[in-house]
């Protein structure tokens, strides 16, 4: 059974709207477990006649020539450099020239990072599938010449090729964690770390171009009542005023967001343990910033599960403290999370940052596994790598993505400090 | 003793070199001119010395201590034997920790060593050196005695070392790479505690061993509770208490009786008790506090109450950990990076030197040093340096508290670490290893 989650659809947002927070439909398709691309159905390859392997080892060089084109940083000025929607035909079309010349040379970079793992690793059923996937995306992109992308009508059809793309790729990290574990006596955890690291990082960048490109093509063309997923799902919409720009909300209160994922991630804690730790913000609850929304929360969902986890195992009263902060020299802000669940022990301390695969043991492949499929049958929300010890190190990656950091501190046998620093961006 | 030949003054050859070559950047074009100077100066120079005397020592490796030893040493009973071995180590530990620290300021580039600030530390050093390797085989409790004496004599000279080399890092900055400097000074630094905390360890088990019952002020200490200068029964809230307090008071004396001062909130596990030295102890979270209140002044400026300065004091199995929170604004990311360099600061280097010579019984004579006031004055009832620095008032900024602090705080194996919230505030964590299993760190770098 494989689970897609419509997230990327869910930030997606025609004028003025958007997504209540965690508001997303959870579809499950039953869908034959096959070596080639799994859930394809509705894509249709424009060359029929070769199979993906087949086209892959076609076009090695030109994978290769693309992978070694330099690769196009994602800043936050960039994202919004066609100012706020609606955006004209033209800024549109040169927004979607943009991704397809840009997108191509990072699935290629993927493809080669993976197709250069040992064959053992990349053998893998599900490290295949997300090989395949990579190459089934990049090969449907390609086809799409960019010389056609001249009037809308192209445009909306390459926005449809982006957003399979998306959704296609919407369940990489828990099917290469999968992966990785069951393969974890071919490669060191070492060499494990740094491919993963950098895949992640990379992937933070893609999916934001090609989500980027939706939601702005959406905002600046279609009616609020026909978005519906590829897979015929409905999301529902809230009014709020036009403070997005694409992914990129311009007014983002953190606290605010902080409350929504305090409570969904209370609520997990209430049928998890029967108990829900309080929470309280100080410092400034007012302050807003541009940002994205998608990242904020997903930093923010890892860290208060960890600091309510925390304290609920240490049967903590005392609520946990979140105290925000504006930057006074940068369009920025900090945030403190400060729990009393007892800290972390000096001989975890180094370990927080890795992918927690590492410290797996021989005969722990099965809770692994055991604890993985339950956290996605019970979790509600994007991050069904709960339990895989993911959290953090994938938090520090989108916080540093623009430029910001999270860090940790301890006071063993009382509680944790966290710091987030995230930096905005001057808009108009 | 070595009798001193007359040399130039050192203001006179800077003057003489500054103005007849120049060094670029590789380090040397030097004229005719020049070449003469340096004859004249070799000519008349001490510090060319026989090298195999230094030689040998430096050849000796350092024996470090951990702090149970200085704790399980002194506390099993002392007899003339046990006071003669401690004797017989510190004879030979301190002249060749100094012979190492002399061989490091040797190979430093000449005109740092010049410096007259350095040079007067470097003289101190090799004078001191020459004195106690003649010391000879301590046999019985009179030689000791005598030897007591001697580093007594030696403590006291040696009290204005420090702001003598901070005065001459900061001179020497553009001669340098700072991170050069930092690392001498690092290294210095951490051998002085290490040679003060043998030296006052022996001197207070001396003490002990002759008159077990002196105590001479006022706190109520039980015969037990120090072993020499080690304090067993370190009670974390009430030394955060009396430090604190302390700070409050010196900042409303710096900025007026009208001027509101933060409050000092303690949580945690209050009854935290480890064996420790005090004085590094006090001295330690004396700077963190007195930054926390300094920074909550000035952030808040003339609000009517200013946001309390929490600190939290945890035990752990193995560690004392103490967090102070404040929030004085926090520390803008580009001050960070340097924030516990010695050779760089953000404040104005000018005003750093005139400082340095304010502080009070640091640069000063042996006469004002015994005229010290009551609270400089440890249990013992003698000043230490220590005192001076942690006591000093709050508007003399060295601009070296920090990176002096994190040395005190890593001598035993310990740390200390700050995150910033910018416009907001600052959180300090000081870790502390709890009976330091840990020997001193002597030779971190360098292993």
């Amino acid at each position: 059974m494989r689970i897609v989650y419509c997230r990327h659809l869910a930030t997606a947002t025609s004028r003025g709207l958007r997504p209540t927070i965690l508001q997303q439909r959870r579809i499950t398709t039953l869908t034959p477990r096959t070596t080639e691309a799994v859930g394809f159905e509705n894509a249709t390859p424009k060359n029929d006649e070769l199979s993906l392997e087949d086209w892959s080892q076609e076009h090695e060089d030109e994978i290769s020539k693309l992978a070694s084109k330099p690769l196009k940083d994602l800043n936050l000025t960039d994202l919004i450099r066609f100012g706020r929607p609606p955006l004209s035909p033209q800024s549109l079309l040169t927004s979607a020239r943009s991704t397809r010349e840009n997108l191509p040379v990072r699935l290629s970079r993927r493809i080669v990072a993976l197709r250069n793992l040992p064959f053992i690793i990349v053998s893998n059923p599900h490290v295949s599938q997300i090989f395949n996937n990579y190459l089934h995306s990049l090969r449907s992109i390609l086809s799409f010449p960019s010389s056609s992308l001249t009037n809308p009508l192209e445009e909306l059809k390459f926005t449809e090729i982006l957003t399979d793309i998306v959704k296609t790729h919407s369940n990489t990290i828990p099917t290469l964690a999968r992966g990785f574990i069951e393969c974890r006596r071919y490669a060191t955890p070492a060499e494990v770390t740094s491919f993963l690291d950098q895949h992640l990082r990379e992937r933070i960048g893609t999916r934001l171009m090609a989500e980027q490109h939706i939601a702005l093509h959406i905002s600046s063309t279609a009616n609020p009542e026909e978005i519906k997923g590829a897979d015929g799902a409905t999301v529902e919409l809230v009014q709020d005023g036009s403070t997005y720009i694409g992914t990129i909300d311009t007014a983002l209160q953190p606290a605010r967001l902080i409350n929504s994922c305090a409570s969904f991630v209370g609520e997990i804690c209430e049928i998890r343990y029967g108990v829900r730790p309080q929470l309280v913000i100080d410092g400034d609850p007012d302050v807003r910033f541009p940002y994205l929304p998608v990242h904020l929360e997903y930093i923010l969902t890892e860290l208060l599960k960890n600091a309510f986890r925390a304290s609920v195992e240490a049967e903590q009263t005392e609520p946990i403290r979140v105290t925000i902060a504006k930057d006074p020299y940068t369009a920025g802000i900090s945030m403190r999370i400060r729990d009393r669940g007892g800290g972390i022990s000096p001989e975890d301390m180094p370990n927080i940052w890795s992918y927690s695969f590492t410290t797996f043991r021989e005969g722990e492949e099965e809770d692994a596994l055991g604890r993985f499929n339950n956290s996605v049958a019970s979790a509600g929300d994007g991050s069904s790598i709960a339990g895989l010890g993911y959290g953090l190190p994938l938090s520090r990656a989108y916080a540093e993505y623009f430029g910001g950091s999270l860090s940790v501190q301890s006071a063993f046998g009382w509680g944790t400090d966290v710091y987030l620093k995230l930096k905005g961006v001057e808009v108009d | 003793m070595l009798t001193k030949i007359k040399r130039p003054a050192s203001s006179a050859i800077r003057r003489f070199t500054n103005s007849n070559y120049t060094i670029n950047n590789n380090g040397g074009k030097v004229t005719r001119g020049v070449q003469t100077a340096l004859a004249t100066r070799y000519q008349s120079n001490t510090r060319w010395r026989s090298s195999t005397v230094l030689d040998d020592w430096v050849a000796k490796p350092a024996r470090p201590i951990s702090l149970r030893q200085l704790i399980f040493f002194g506390g099993r009973g002392l007899d003339d034997k046990r006071i003669i071995n401690s004797a017989n180590y510190v004879r030979t530990e301190l002249p060749t920790r100094l012979a190492h620290r002399i061989r490091d300021m040797q190979k430093l580039p000449y005109v740092v060593v010049t410096n007259k600030h350095l040079s007067y530390v470097y003289d101190l050093y090799y004078s001191a050196f020459d004195s106690f390797r003649s010391v000879p085989h301590i046999k019985t409790t009179e030689d000791n005695d005598r030897f007591c004496t001697k580093i007594k004599a030696a403590l006291k000279e040696h009290l204005t070392v420090i702001p003598r080399l901070a005065m001459g890092v900061l001179e020497c900055r553009n001669l340098l790479p700072a991170d050069e400097l930092d690392k001498f000074m690092h290294a210095l630094l951490r051998s002085r505690i290490s040679r003060r905390v043998i030296a006052e360890q022996h001197l207070a088990l001396t003490d002990t061993f002759n008159s077990p019952f002196h105590f001479n002020d006022g706190r109520n200490y039980q015969p037990g509770d120090f072993v020499g200068e080690v304090f067993l029964k370190c009670k974390a809230q009430e030394v955060i208490r009396r430090v604190g307090a302390y700070a409050q008071e010196l900042a409303r004396k710096a900025h007026g009786p009208d001027c509101p001062v933060p409050e000092i909130i303690i949580e945690g596990h209050l009854d935290t008790t480890f064996p420790y030295i005090l004085s590094h102890l006090e001295y330690i979270t004396g700077e963190l506090l007195r930054n926390s209140i300094e920074a909550t002044i000035e952030h808040h400026g003339s609000k009517r109450e200013l946001p309390p300065i929490h600190v939290l004091i945890c035990h752990a199995p193995k560690h004392v950990i103490f967090r102070v929170s404040d929030q004085g604004g926090g520390i803008p990311a580009d001050e960070t990076k340097d924030l516990w360099s010695f050779a760089k600061s953000k404040r104005s280097d000018d005003k750093r030197l005139r400082n340095f010579a304010k502080v009070p019984k640091m640069a000063g004579t042996l006469q004002e040093l015994q005229e010290g006031p009551p609270e400089l004055r440890d249990h013992e009832g003698s000043l230490s340096s220590l005192h001076t620095l942690t006591y000093r008032p709050p508007d003399l900024k060295l601009g070296m508290g920090l990176p002096l602090t994190r040395v005190y705080a890593e001598y035993w194996g310990g740390s200390l670490e700050q995150t910033s919230m910018e416009g907001y505030g600052t959180d300090m964590f000081l870790h502390i290893e709890k009976l330091g299993n840990r020997l001193e760190q002597l030779n971190v770098d360098r292993l």
